[in-house]
């Protein structure tokens, strides 16, 4: 997957802020960040860059699930 | 105001009746493959509330910002709503160059610029608009100077910073889905909160959109929150678009072509600079010629240096005017993003400049300020009253249908939103009328937006906009285009508005939110297939396999769009040298 793992969260929300297509939320009982969506990551990296503690690690790739049936 | 969203069960089959009732009817009567939705939330539990203002600025680019500032600088109450974050949403954060005219350095007069831009554009470009980049190009530069723009390559901050000053009301995360409209002017508009169950309604005097333009979520091109919200909203209340036979052509990497980041070349990461006069006719167009004839990948230089080392791709192919061929290196670049425009040296450029390339990166979007709403003067005011555009979401033709100068699609924004905001700042001050609209109206507009939550059965937007995908990015059918190809992706486009589009399905937030862009990219594909049909010729970046040449008798001409009353699609030719009037 692109985004890949957020490890040493401060829950300062600004990743989640940043994302373009809403791929991070906030988990309100950890009140740490954590990628909901990352079928919608567009690998822009704004999220890595706004994190203030280097949280954030992407990888190049992208895997989106084929969806040939209908849905 | 706050109040309960307390929709009737009545109300609600209003919307998901019809058609869609029926089609969900039929689905569930032969067990067809439509899906059973799930909700997380509970769609009857949003609450609903409303601001009242002068100018609502809707977009939090490089247009919305200057839009926001001078209107509130004008004397209007503002508010900016933003989908994303100002300054991190769009377009606007992965441009890292913007053209400054300067007139004490410049290396040709104002009206010799605009001459030669109009000669790359092959004069599909607006020259009011080109002229005016020019004139005040540089002191929006300026201005972003004070802020610290050139300070950082993260540009929230430096874009908060006259935002605060002033105090303008700033609401993130609300995606805006309708204009609000009343005896045949804007005056305001709706959406949804990315965080909350909420609704709601903005009502203004003026609304400017500064909502950027959009693709079909394309892989590997950072506009994948951009579906063309505006330009959709704006036509369904009865707008003008247009532009949309236009191809922006920016190829991707072969190599994790979904990756936007190493397309760009993690350009992201860099400050932005200034770029002086640098005219050019380009963007991928001699590429996807290429790629289509001979096969992708393909290598790359810029791109008329590589047509030069294989002689061959000079047969046929896109028309490139005779100054704008490039046979000798582009000249060295200056500080910054000009190096981009120079193959294989470190980084290696923009999208699509630089090692094996692949096409369709950016699907669905046109040329930078080449689509979106008509403009009826030049302050960017549409064909309804109370409603301005700038920037991307505004079709001023400030380029025409290709790229011509590096860097001016950040400057156009700044300026076309100054000078939107400041207009339709007057333009409110001066108007003494209701802005308050009907509970039943406002009631409606709500069970339209909840509407994908409500649905029993149906489908989710995620394989709607697949299948999109694979009928609209090919590169025989907006790129190299035919009638014949064009014709058979508009009958799986309709089917899609007619059939699916009632029945996308959003079980919480994120998904409702795809359910709306979804729908915006459905009608967008329309748009883009007739109005490239309708084109019968081949200039800038339209390149038809069955039209190759240019057609000056018949095609001086721009195509417009709007909706008519029973709800059709209708394209017009506008006159290169015509302006509309009101709708």
């Amino acid at each position: 997957m692109p985004i890949q793992q957020i490890s040493g969260c401060i829950g300062c929300e600004a990743c989640v802020k940043s994302c373009p297509t809403d791929v991070i939320h906030m988990n309100k009982t950890t009140n740490k960040a954590e990628i909901r969506y990352p079928e919608d990551c567009q690998i822009c990296h704004l999220c890595r860059l706004y994190c203030p503690v280097g949280a954030i690690t992407i990888t190049p790739e992208k895997h989106i699930p084929v969806m040939v049936s209908w849905r | 105001m706050k109040s309960k969203a307390n929709l009737s069960r009545r109300h609600f089959m209003g919307i998901a009746g019809g058609i869609a009732g029926a089609a969900a009817l039929a689905s569930f009567a032969f067990d067809a493959p439509a899906i059973e939705n799930k909700p997380k939330i509970d769609a009857s539990d949003f609450t609903e509330e409303k601001r009242v203002l002068d100018v609502l600025v809707i977009g939090g680019g490089m247009a919305g910002l200057f839009a926001a500032v001078k209107a509130h600088d004008a004397g209007a109450k503002v508010l900016m709503v933003s989908k994303g974050r100002i300054g991190s949403s769009g377009l606007t954060p992965f441009a890292k160059g913007i053209f400054s005219y300067d007139k004490n350095n410049a290396s040709m007069s104002i009206d010799q610029f605009v001459e030669k831009v109009s000669e790359s554009a092959i004069q599909t470009n607006n020259p009011v608009f080109t002229r005016q980049l020019a004139e005040h190009s540089y002191a929006r530069v300026e201005e972003l100077k004070t802020w610290g723009f050139f300070d950082s390559p993260l540009y929230n901050e430096s874009f908060m910073r006259p935002i605060s000053e002033r105090n303008i009301g700033v609401e993130e995360r609300v995606m805006i889905t309708h204009l609000l409209k009343q005896d045949g002017r804007i005056i305001g508009a709706s959406g949804f909160s990315l965080d909350d169950n909420k609704i709601i309604h903005y009502h203004a005097k003026s609304v400017i959109l500064c909502t950027g333009s959009g693709g079909f979520k394309p892989s590997g091109f950072p506009v994948c929150d951009l579906t063309h919200d505006g330009t959709i909203m704006a036509y369904k209340a009865g707008a003008k678009v247009t532009g949309k036979e236009w191809n922006d052509g920016h190829p991707g990497s072969a190599t994790n072509s979904g990756s936007s980041y190493d397309n760009w070349h993690g350009q992201v990461e860099e400050k932005p600079s200034t770029t002086s006069i640098t005219i050019n006719h380009h963007l991928g167009m001699d590429l996807n010629y290429q790629g289509y004839i001979y096969g992708a990948p393909v290598t790359m230089g810029p791109p008329m240096r590589q047509a030069e080392s294989e002689p061959q791709t000079r047969q046929g192919g896109p028309f490139t005017p005779e100054a704008f061929r490039m046979t000798s290196p582009p000249p060295p670049p200056q500080k910054g993003l000009l190096r981009t425009l120079i193959s294989g040296k470190g980084h290696s450029g923009p999208p699509g400049m630089g090692g094996e390339q692949v096409g369709g990166s950016s699907a669905g979007m046109a040329i930078h300020k080449a689509e979106g709403l008509v403009p009826i003067n030049e302050q960017g005011l549409s064909t309804l009253p109370g409603l301005y555009a700038a920037g991307d979401a505004l079709g001023s033709y400030m380029s025409g249908g290709i790229y011509t100068q590096i860097g001016s699609s950040l400057a156009g924004s700044a300026v076309q939103g100054a000078i939107a905001g400041e207009a339709a700042a007057k333009d409110s001050l001066n108007l003494k009328l209701s802005i308050e609209v009907t509970q039943q109206y406002s009631d409606t507009i709500t069970e339209e937006i909840l509407a994908p939550l409500k649905r029993q059965r149906g489908y989710s937007p995620a394989w709607v906009t697949q299948v999109l995908q694979s009928v609209m990015i090919p590169n025989f059918v907006l790129y190299i285009k035919k009638e014949r190809m064009m014709q058979a992706a508009l009958a799986y486009v309709e089917e899609l508005r007619e059939h699916h589009v009632p029945m996308l399905l959003a079980s919480d937030l994120h998904s409702l939110r795809l359910a709306h862009e979804t729908e915006n990219m459905i009608i967008t594909a329309e748009m883009k297939l007739k109005a490239s049909i309708m084109r019968t010729e081949s200039r800038c970046s339209h390149y038809r396999l069955d039209c190759p040449d240019i057609d000056y008798k018949n095609w001086q001409a721009w195509i417009n769009i709007h909706q008519d009353e029973t709800g059709k699609m209708q394209l017009e030719k506008q006159s290169f040298d015509k302006w509309p009037e009101f709708s």
